[in-house]
């Protein structure tokens, strides 16, 4: 997705006001002019210029204010977008839950699936394969505390 | 003498050697595959490198760069898609050879040359490295504020396209790493009550979110079953590519020498570096006209020249702790996270890690040969890998990978924020590299000036009272004269371009 430069230029100068506001009230060194706010300030001050600068330019060059550039269309890269996405919101908020291993065997199974467009028993055990992996790898190998979530009950009952 | 028998002694153990060939094979998987980089193979291999000790991480982090920049030559050649952008400059080179029935040639060649460079930058790097230390033992916190701040000055320079958008690039990277405590007066800063932003934002997340992340969201939505793989046989490999490098000797060394000085600079890197020599060889080129008609010279010259560059760019990351690119700035990050800030005293108090580092460097060039070799062999089953299996593989590779630094949830949010802006930042043709070398460079900059002015209770002129800090200043000046002149002129050129 490409914007024109007035559109990212509003939102850099945006910024910039946000990180000199912000910083305003960052207090000095003792007996000092400078502080915990000063290259806040200059980057936001910066930021202001740049931005600023972006905006005379694109209002100069008249593109379309926001225009679809990539090669893949726009549907393919939301399905992207919500693979990703969703992919992450699923980790953070189900791991704790259903645990590591279902999750991934779950999530890996349907974007498989999804991706490379075979049938589901390959999926899933393409998927049942990956995460052994990574379980392997992180979880034993390298001590990252990976949750069993539900299965923690089902292994040690 | 003892000094060198015990660097030997640490890189020559089961361990480091073990992991030397495990993360070049990583590597040489990563460059492969068209889309997938250098960068992004040591991002994801970041995670692990955390669980070992400061010699094998940096062993595994330059095998698997070395070997990425190699393997990235493989698809250039055999389908005219390079695999890493470092090998772009000579992927149409060598595709033609191939056509024209030497793809062995220029594959071997490709190998040949990439070690040869490799093994020259490290020559570069062992021999000056120390010296400049040396040099730099007397730099206070004056120097130091105005190297980073060159740095990532020149980040802007050589990124290439607008100077503008390359300065909005740093200036997000600064204001990343303004995120926390700062570490002078202890003020918290932009953390919005959260716990978790208290120690600032982790530097893994964010690598991983901006080139990993980046770059799945570009692939993903072109994720084929299978590339499309038409690939001619290697056969003859490595007849006539000794003669060839031979011929080309000059080539070679001038790739290799100009390969290793250009990756010394900030923020560039082997790509930059295999444009500049391939345009180069072409300028002093007997017959430039065959350039891009097949022609080995060029390829031989940039082949060297990338390889040599990954050396050039540890000159600054060892000696000043500035990194010169993407990766440097993740070894200076791993380094850092072990507790040894890289720096003139590192070459003092650790010389034999620093030898120890010198070999591990010249042994993953050496195993790019057989490795190399190995890589063209298989590279007709690594290209058929479906892309449909391997994106969303290296997806839950990047969410436990950024989980595993903090065992924090919030990292991973981290990951996926910064990848949607570097996405909506690539798309729009700000470069990524000025970001992330100030998100690395930032503390540095803002720490030791906060040091200075205080040890000159405030007076501003004695940022440039030692003579060293005032050469670095003019440095600093004329690089800045240069980026806004760019500017100018790109944009006149851009406004001359639009049709009225």
């Amino acid at each position: 997705m490409r914007t024109n430069d007035a559109v990212s230029g509003a939102m850099v100068a945006a910024l910039g006001a946000a990180f000199v506001v912000a910083s305003a009230d960052l207090p000095s060194l003792p007996r000092q002019e400078y502080g915990a706010g000063t290259f806040p300030t200059v980057i936001g001050t910066l930021l202001l210029v740049f931005g600023g600068l972006m905006i005379l330019r694109g209002v100069r060059h008249r593109e379309a204010w926001v225009k679809w550039t990539a090669s893949a269309p726009l549907t393919r890269f939301l399905g992207a977008l919500a693979a990703v996405v969703g992919t992450v919101v699923a980790y953070v908020m189900l791991t704790p839950i259903i645990g590591f291993p279902l999750l991934s065997l779950a999530v890996l199974t349907a974007l498989f699936y999804a991706f490379h467009r075979r049938h589901l028993p390959l999926s899933l055990g393409i998927a049942a394969i990956a995460t052994l992996a990574i379980w392997g790898l992180f979880g034993q190998l390298l001590h990252v505390p990976l949750e069993l979530g539900i299965l923690e009950q089902v292994i040690y009952s | 003498m003892t000094d060198l028998l015990q660097a030997a002694s640490m890189v020559f153990t089961f361990e480091v050697l073990g992991i030397v060939v495990a993360a070049s094979l990583f590597g040489l998987f990563m460059g492969a595959i068209p889309g997938l980089t250098a960068t992004m193979a040591t991002a994801l291999l970041v995670p692990i490198t955390f669980f070992m000790e400061p010699l094998p991480a940096i062993a595994a982090i330059v095998s698997a760069t070395a070997m990425a920049i190699v393997a990235g030559d493989i698809p250039g050649a055999l389908l005219r898609m390079p695999g890493t952008p470092a090998s772009a400059v000579y992927a149409d080179e060598a595709f033609l050879m191939g056509k024209q029935g030497k793809l062995g040639l220029a594959l071997g060649l490709n190998v040949t040359c990439s070690m040869l460079g490799g093994v020259i930058g490290v020559m570069i790097l062992a021999l000056f490295a120390p010296r400049i230390a040396d040099f730099a033992l007397q730099f206070t916190s004056d120097e130091y504020f105005w190297l980073a701040l060159l740095g990532l000055s020149c980040a802007i320079l050589v990124s290439g396209g607008d100077p503008l958008k390359g300065g909005v690039s740093m200036l997000l990277g600064l204001g990343i790493s303004m995120v926390g405590m700062d570490s002078v007066s202890g003020q918290v800063r932009f953390t919005f009550g959260s716990y978790d932003l208290l120690a600032g934002i982790s530097l893994l997340p964010v690598l991983i979110g901006l080139f990993a992340i980046t770059e799945l969201l570009r692939s993903m939505s072109s994720a084929e079953k299978r590339q499309p793989v038409v690939t001619p046989e290697a056969n003859g490999m490595f007849s006539g590519v000794a003669s060839t490098a031979w011929r080309y000797k000059g080539g070679v060394a001038r790739g290799g020498i100009l390969g290793t000085m250009i990756g010394a600079l900030p923020g560039a890197g082997a790509d930059i570096a295999s444009w500049i020599s391939y345009a180069v060889s072409r300028k002093l080129s007997r017959t430039p006209e065959k350039f891009g008609s097949g022609h080995p010279e060029g390829l031989v010259s940039a082949s060297s020249a990338n390889n040599a560059a990954l050396s050039g760019a540890y000159i600054p990351a060892l000696v000043f702790g500035i990194p010169g690119d993407t990766v440097t700035a993740i070894i200076i990050g791993v380094l850092m996270t072990k507790g040894i800030t890289p720096g003139p005293d590192v070459f003092a108090e650790q010389g034999t890690l620093v030898n120890a580092i010198f070999m591990v460097f010249i042994l993953a060039n050496l195993l790019l040969l057989p490795l190399g070799l190995l890589a063209i062999k298989g590279a007709r089953r690594l290209l058929a890998i479906p892309t449909g299996i391997l994106y969303p593989l290296i997806l839950m590779f990047c969410i436990v990978g950024a989980f595993s630094t903090n065992n924090s949830m919030f990292d991973i949010w981290v990951m996926l924020a910064i990848g949607l802006l570097g996405y909506f930042l690539m798309e729009n043709d700000f470069p990524l590299g000025p970001l992330i070398l100030a998100v690395i460079l930032g503390p540095i900059i803002e720490s030791n000036f906060m040091r200075s002015i205080l040890k000159s209770n405030g007076d501003l002129m004695a940022f440039v009272d030692r003579p060293i800090a005032m050469v670095l200043a003019v440095c600093a000046l004329l690089t800045w004269t240069l980026i806004i002149a760019n500017g100018v002129f790109s944009g006149r050129r851009r406004r001359m371009s639009v049709p009225s």
